[in-house]
Parts: structure tokens; sequence; C-alpha cells
């Protein structure tokens, strides 16, 4: 395998990885926090389990960015992948960071919130949605600024060299 | 800037901080948050304080936790449901606590009271008996065994310690107080160090807040008694809180009056304003007792800007155990048909 190839897999693998490693945390503290209120007030499940998944999202950004990384290196196409030049690899690194990173950030700190969120819902059930699950969309709001750049450069700012016939 | 000038250091307004989150505690602390919608509001108590009598303030208690379990039973088993609601209480907390080191420091209150209680006896020459608490770190056995056999190296190191200062303070002019004052400084000098030692913000400033509000009673007590000239206030007053030893000796010597200017520039002096007026007025001390507890708990409130860690659970079992000792204060108070406005002035 090449050094481009190297580097292109390496973006696609850090966004993937780091933006997952961020929805496991965040979902992580979320999720202990819905388990301690719901171990005294089971009823209250419906309105947690938003708040839980939530952080999950970013994953699933940093999936979609390796996926269209692979996508464009004709990665699952006949004839396998495509001759990667060093500029085009460290293109796609750096097209993956800003997902990598943003991610991985506003998912840790969007379970902090779902967490406080979860506590708020405890005491004051009709605060869930308006105060719990919109101060977390907030957050959400700056890894899907980060998905839409890397998307940007990945679809519109990179020259993707032919496929192999 | 280290914890010991830290904690003599009023720079804050009304409540010290109560540090940071850990996010380990994201489970305890959400689970605590919910045990705490079962607790009573102070609209509870009200209804309790204004009702007609004993069984009535007792009804109020039906569909809560206290609940008795049939109607016209007896103020005995209702103290021994509130006993098993306290032992309940402090399981939650040690199960949920995951350092077992603040566990076991809260657990040391009941060894301290233990040993407060048989140093008494054995000092006065009464006998030991059998009536302690269970729930310290220090068995019952190794505790009888350490006492009847004069053996105090079987007691903890701190306990060995507050045992010999002790004896030799009440010795020195047979003044009973002497054992208050010097295991409660034992105990005031054991929490700080372990909270330091744990280097835990919310428990230095708890201690802290606590050594202040035991030297506003304290003060109070010896001005109201007028028996401050037969003890040594560096003895009596806690060192380690906020306040400095000295406000409250040279409180002593002013009158009523001029009590509270002296403590304007601390986070005491609403305290200390309405409990001496209170005091000098009608020869109380419960709305100094009721100052008190409201100052204490409004610091443990204030752990509601903690989304995880061991500052509210720690704040969940202190305020569980004022609010059983409440509980036993209004229900007391209707058993003996006290005027309800004295229960109102207690319980604020």
């Amino acid at each position: 395998m090449d050094y481009g190839m190297t580097l292109a897999f390496v973006g696609a693998g850090l966004a993937a990885l780091m933006a997952g490693i961020g929805s496991a945390i965040g979902i992580g503290i979320a999720g202990r926090s819905a388990t301690g209120v719901l171990s005294e007030k089971p009823e209250r499940y419906g309105q947690m389990f938003i708040m839980v998944v939530l952080p999950g999202t970013q994953g699933f950004y940093g999936f979609l960015a390796a996926f269209l990384v692979m996508l464009n290196l004709n990665f699952f196409g006949e004839g396998g992948a495509m001759d990667v030049s060093v500029k085009l690899g460290w293109q796609v690194l750096a097209a993956c960071l800003p997902i990598a990173f943003a991610g991985m950030m506003s998912a840790i700190h969007q379970g902090k919130v779902c967490s406080g969120g979860i506590l708020m819902a405890a005491k004051r059930p009709e605060m869930a949605f308006k105060a719990g699950v919109v101060y977390a969309v907030m957050v959400e709001v700056y890894a899907v600024l980060g998905l839409l750049v890397t998307m940007f450069i990945l679809l519109k700012g990179i020259n993707w060299p032919t496929p192999p016939a | 800037m280290n914890n010991e000038q830290r904690t003599t250091n009023l720079d804050f307004y009304t409540y010290p901080s109560v540090g940071t989150d850990d996010w380990c505690y994201a489970f305890e602390t959400a689970r605590v948050r919910a045990l705490e919608l079962q607790m009573f509001t102070r609209a509870a108590f009200l209804d309790m304080a204004n009702a007609e009598n004993f069984e009535q303030a007792a009804d109020l208690l039906s569909g809560t936790e206290y609940a008795l379990p049939g109607p016209g039973e007896d103020f005995v088993q209702l103290e021994s449901i509130l006993l098993l609601r306290r032992t309940a209480a402090r399981k939650i907390f040690s199960d949920l606590m995951r350092q077992k080191s603040i566990a076991e420091l809260f657990k040391t209150r009941d060894d301290f009271a233990n040993l407060r209680l048989a140093l008494r006896r054995t000092l006065t020459e009464k006998p030991l008996l059998n009536d302690y608490s269970d729930e310290g770190n220090v068995s019952l056995d190794l505790f009888e065994q350490a006492f009847t056999e004069d053996n105090y190296e079987l007691l903890p190191t701190y306990m060995q310690q507050a045992v010999e200062q002790a004896v030799l303070a009440y010795y020195q002019n047979k003044d009973i107080r002497q054992i208050d004052f010097v295991i409660d400084s034992f105990q005031a000098d054991y929490n700080l160090k372990e909270a330091r030692r744990l280097k835990s913000v919310f428990l230095i400033d708890l201690f802290g807040i606590q050594n202040d509000l035991t030297g506003i009673r304290t003060m109070l007590r010896l001005k109201f008694t007028e028996s401050h000239s037969n003890v040594r206030p560096e003895q009596v007053f806690l060192k380690g809180g906020f306040v400095e030893p000295e406000l409250f000796e040279q409180a002593l010597e002013l009158g009523y009056e001029s009590l509270a200017p002296l403590f304007f520039a601390t986070p005491y002096y609403r305290i200390v304003e309405a409990g001496a007026s209170y005091l000098a007025s009608e020869k109380s001390f419960l709305r100094a007792e009721q100052q008190c507890d409201e100052h204490l708990t409004g610091f443990l409130k204030s752990t509601l800007q903690i989304t995880a860690g061991p500052q509210p659970i720690v704040a969940f079992l202190l305020m569980k155990e004022n609010e059983i000792r409440n509980v036993r204060l209004v229900l007391t108070a209707k058993k003996n048909n006290l005027d309800t406005k004295l229960i109102q002035d207690r319980i604020g």
C-alpha cells in the first residue's frame, strides 16, 4: 500500500474512531445518569431515552465521513481501490479532521449536557424537552458544522482520480 | 495557596465552593436526585406543626416512608421507624459513595458519639451499659472490650488520642463539659485532616461551616449561661472554620445587641442577628438552631450545581438526617403539647 493511500485511510479511520470514542463516552455519561434516575423512577424511561441517544449521532457522522472517503477511493468498487497520490492522501486526512475532533469533543460535552438534562427531568419532567433536549441539540450543531466542512471538502474540494476501468 | 490558609479565607459571599464535577458519579448522583423527590418539603413540616395534636400530625405521615403501621400507634414505634429510616439512608450513602474513605469518615461521627458517651459514664463511675450506636467504624465488641479492659490501644489512633486528652482535661477540675470540648476538637481536627488528605474542596468547606456553626452555638450558650469565665475560650472554640476563634472570644465580652455587627463581615451575620435577638427576648436558642440548620442546608442545596460527584451524595445524607431529626422534633413537640408557634420558630 502506498503512502498516499495510508494517509487517506488514517483520515477515514480518525473520523470514525474519534467521533465514535466521543459518542461512546457521551452515551456512557448520559446512560449512567439515566439508569440512576430510572432505578427510582422507571416511569421516566421515555423522557430519558432521547437524551441518552443524542450523543450517539456524532459516531454516525464520523462513520459517514469515513464511508464517503472509502466510496470515493472506490474501496467497494470493481478493480479495487484506486492509486492515491501523497498530495491527495494529505487532502483526505485534512478533510476528515473537522468531524473527527468536533465530533469527539461535542459528543463528550453533549453527554454531560444530557446528564444535566436527565437530572432536571427527574425533578421537573415538564422541562425535559424544553431545556434538556434543546440545550443538548445546541451542542450537536457544532458536530453538524464539522461534518458539513468535512463533506464539502470531500465532495467539492478534492479532485478524485477516475476509478480504474 | 495551601488548605490551611484557604479555610480561614472568607473569599465568598454566603456559601463557599462545592468543588467540581466527578463524572464517575453520574449514576450515583442521578439516583440521589431521584431520591430527593421523596424528601419532605417545608410546607409538609408546617402542616405537621399546625396539626391539632400528635395523632393528627402522625396521620400526615401516612403515605410517606415514615408512616406508622397502624392507627393509634405510639411514639416508641415512631422512634423505631425513624431509626430504621436513618439506618436506611446511611446504607444508601455507603452503597453510593465510591470513595470508601469518605463513607468511613462519616461513620466516625458515630465512633466519636459512642466515645463521648462511654467516657462520660466511665469517668463519672457509672455503668458502661450497651446502648451505643453500631453504625460506626469500630465494632461494639471491640469498643466494649477497650473500655472494660481499659485498653484503649484497641481503638483506632484518632480515638486513642481523644481518650487520653479527654481524661486529662476532665481530671483538671472534674468538669464533665471538658470531655465534650476535647472530643469535639479532636473530631473537628480529624474531619479536616481527612478532607485535606482526600483533597475534597467540598468536605473542607463543609467541615469549615460546621465548625463555625458549632462556634456560634457554643458562644451563645456560654453567653446565656454566663459560664464563659469558667472555660478557656481557646479550648472551647473549634479551629479550622472560616471565622477565626478569636472572633467568638471577642463576642463573649459583648452584649447581645453588639453581636450581629461583630459578624457583619462574615456569612453568619443573619444567623447571629436573628439568634441573639431571639435569645435576648425569648430566652431560647430555637431561632439560632433554626438559622444554623438553614445555613447548612443552604450550603448542601448549592450542590445542585454538581451534575455528577460525591457532593450531592454527602448532601443527601446530611439533609435526610436533618429531615429525620425534624420529624422527630415536630412529633415530640406535638406529643408534649408545645405551642405551635415554638415549633414554627424552630423549623423556620
